[in-house]
């Protein structure tokens, strides 16, 4: 096995004459937990997609621990686990059975597969509902499913495309719990999420896709610091031009300090003794941190929930 | 290609229709009852007996045929329907199984249904109308023939279909003549030659008379045309869901 989960290169799609991924490169070590950030029509479920063969590519390659995803199918589609954003169920069976059927698909005899659905849905709190159809269940429930569906076989790398969206704050957290339980044991983690607390809270590196490419990557405090915008701003009143004489930047609009700074509470202690010193009274501070949201913003124009 | 996973996509496929077997099994037992009572009973007596077969049992291979080219190409044709609509198609298409292993599976749950049908209609004949077959390994071969000819023909409109009724269209304006025209309740021999004619480029027809010769060991045409002409429809509709799954068509992007 390769050192890299997921080595993609010159990746492209096109849909017609929309081009959905546009030579997209990729590299996702072993054992991460990564983020893949983008706005609606980026080209991330399409990059999902072609990684797990519900898209045929146009151009380019993907690998999955080594595996290529179309000339060595079997073995690249083994190590994945998918949880699609929209849920799929197959509704003939009660969801014990489902999910064992599922875990047969991948090699596992039926009587095997009954144990495992019956620790995952145990893991997820589903199992007083092991007879009951998917129809039956709620939609957090519905969601947990899907995620234990998509583990079923121990894959060592698990495709989650937003897995949190439409859920509650408890459950989110719940599931935010188990990913990262799950990376902790080593499985490689690949999320798509609209939730910018999400991607930072749980991700060690992030990439930011927009127009189908990669236009950023890295850990999100690299990102933060390399393109986001902490600032300090402080009101004022009896504002004195010409008491600030080193080279700091800032700007006075509204009656307002704006000071962009790295680190803004260090920044702040300077400015009120400095302020003090002129006899400049302070009516209010507020410290405004940089985010990924900063970032995805000022990289691409838009918001993530364009 | 023997493996596992292809063996639980069989198994999937079989639980599915056995699950539903008032849906799936039942009706097709009732309605072959039905046609055995009204046409072999009531107007069997008044025909009396073609080619020295009494009318009664000249029917039931095409009863036979009826049903299970019916439910051959209802299972696999549903099933892929169903798991499209319901998304569930893809948690198979994310599988290590191939495009080769999905259709022939699907094919097997058709021809299983298929088979079981028939059989479960030879049964009811032999019940109410003491019907007793001449050649039993012929019978097999011909039903496994036709349902899979069926039962792969139901992967292709399954896959192509964006429908119900394109599923629809088939069973009710293509099966159902060509069954009826094929000679289910005649022998071809019976009508003008423009319409034995037009009979012999129904294919349909071939298949009755072969089940017919292998049931009942009477036939219009040379029955291992029958065989042949069946076989040939096996090669075609498999080979073409097979590609259909290979290349995604209509369920890749």
């Amino acid at each position: 096995m390769s050192n890299l989960a997921v080595q993609i290169k010159d990746l492209n799609k096109n849909y017609g004459s929309t081009q959905a991924l546009n030579g997209l490169d990729l590299e996702i070590p072993e054992g991460s937990f990564f983020g893949l950030l983008g706005p609606n029509g980026a080209g991330k479920t399409t990059t999902i997609n072609i990684l797990t063969g519900l898209v045929n590519k146009s151009g380019g390659y993907a690998k999955i621990f080594g595996h290529d995803t179309v000339s060595d199918y079997r073995n690249a589609r083994k190590l994945i686990g998918l949880a699609p954003q929209e849920l799929s169920f197959d509704f003939f069976f009660n969801i014990r059975d489902m999910l064992a059927l599922q875990g047969g698909y991948y090699g596992m005899s039926f009587k095997t597969g009954r144990e495992r659905a019956d620790e995952l849905l145990n893991q997820f709190g589903l199992s007083e509902k092991s007879e009951n159809n998917a129809r039956q269940l709620s939609g957090g429930m519905k969601r947990r499913l899907q995620i234990a569906k998509s583990l079923m076989h121990d894959p060592p790398m698990i495709i989650l495309d937003e897995p949190t969206a439409g859920v509650d704050i408890e459950l989110r957290h719940m599931l935010w719990k188990f990913l990262k339980d799950q990376n902790k044991n080593g499985k490689t983690i690949l999320l798509t999420t609209h939730y910018i607390e999400e991607a930072e809270n749980l991700c060690d590196t992030v990439a930011i896709i927009d127009h189908g490419k990669i236009i950023e990557q890295g850990s999100p405090r690299t990102l933060i610091k390399k393109s986001g915008s902490s600032k300090l701003e402080i009101k004022v009143k009896n504002w004195k031009d010409n008491i600030i004489n080193d080279n700091r930047d800032f700007s006075f609009i509204n009656e307002t300090l704006h000071i962009p700074a790295e680190k803004p509470e260090k920044e702040m202690i300077w400015w009120i003794e400095k302020l003090k010193e002129n006899n400049i009274s302070i009516e209010d501070i507020h410290i405004s941190k940089s985010s990924l949201e900063d970032v995805f913003l000022k990289l691409t124009g838009r918001s993530l929930n364009d | 290609m023997i493996n596992r996973p292809f063996m639980t996509l069989i198994q999937r496929e079989v639980w599915r229709f056995l699950g539903l077997y008032k849906q799936t099994l039942i009706p097709s037992v009732i309605s072959s009852g039905l046609y055995i009572i009204v046409f072999g009973e009531s107007l069997g007596s008044r025909i009396g007996s073609i080619k020295g077969i009494e009318y009664i049992h000249y029917i039931i291979p095409g009863l036979v045929l009826m049903n299970a080219i019916n439910n051959a190409y209802q299972n696999s044709s549903s099933s892929i329907m169903q798991a499209k609509f319901l998304k569930f198609i893809d948690d198979l298409l994310i599988t290590p199984l191939n495009g080769l292993e999905l259709s022939i599976g699907y094919m097997i749950g058709g021809i299983i249904r298929g088979v079981m049908s028939g059989i479960l209609v030879i049964s009811l004949a032999w019940l109410l109308a003491d019907v007793m077959i001449v050649n039993i390994p012929l019978t097999i071969l011909n039903l496994i023939l036709i349902s899979w000819a069926f039962s792969a023909l139901g992967v292709i409109v399954g896959i192509y279909g964006q429908t119900w009724d394109h599923i629809a269209v088939f069973t009710n304006f293509i099966f159902m003549p060509l069954t009826f025209l094929g000679g289910v309740f005649y022998s071809i021999d019976m009508l003008p030659e423009f319409w034995r004619n037009i009979s012999l480029v129904n294919p349909l027809y071939w298949m009755i008379n072969g089940m017919r010769y292998s049931m009942l060991g009477v036939h219009d045409s040379p029955p291992f045309l029958s065989i042949i002409i069946s076989g040939m429809f096996v090669i075609v509709f498999s080979s073409i869901a097979t590609l259909m799954f290979t290349k995604g068509y209509k369920i890749k992007e």
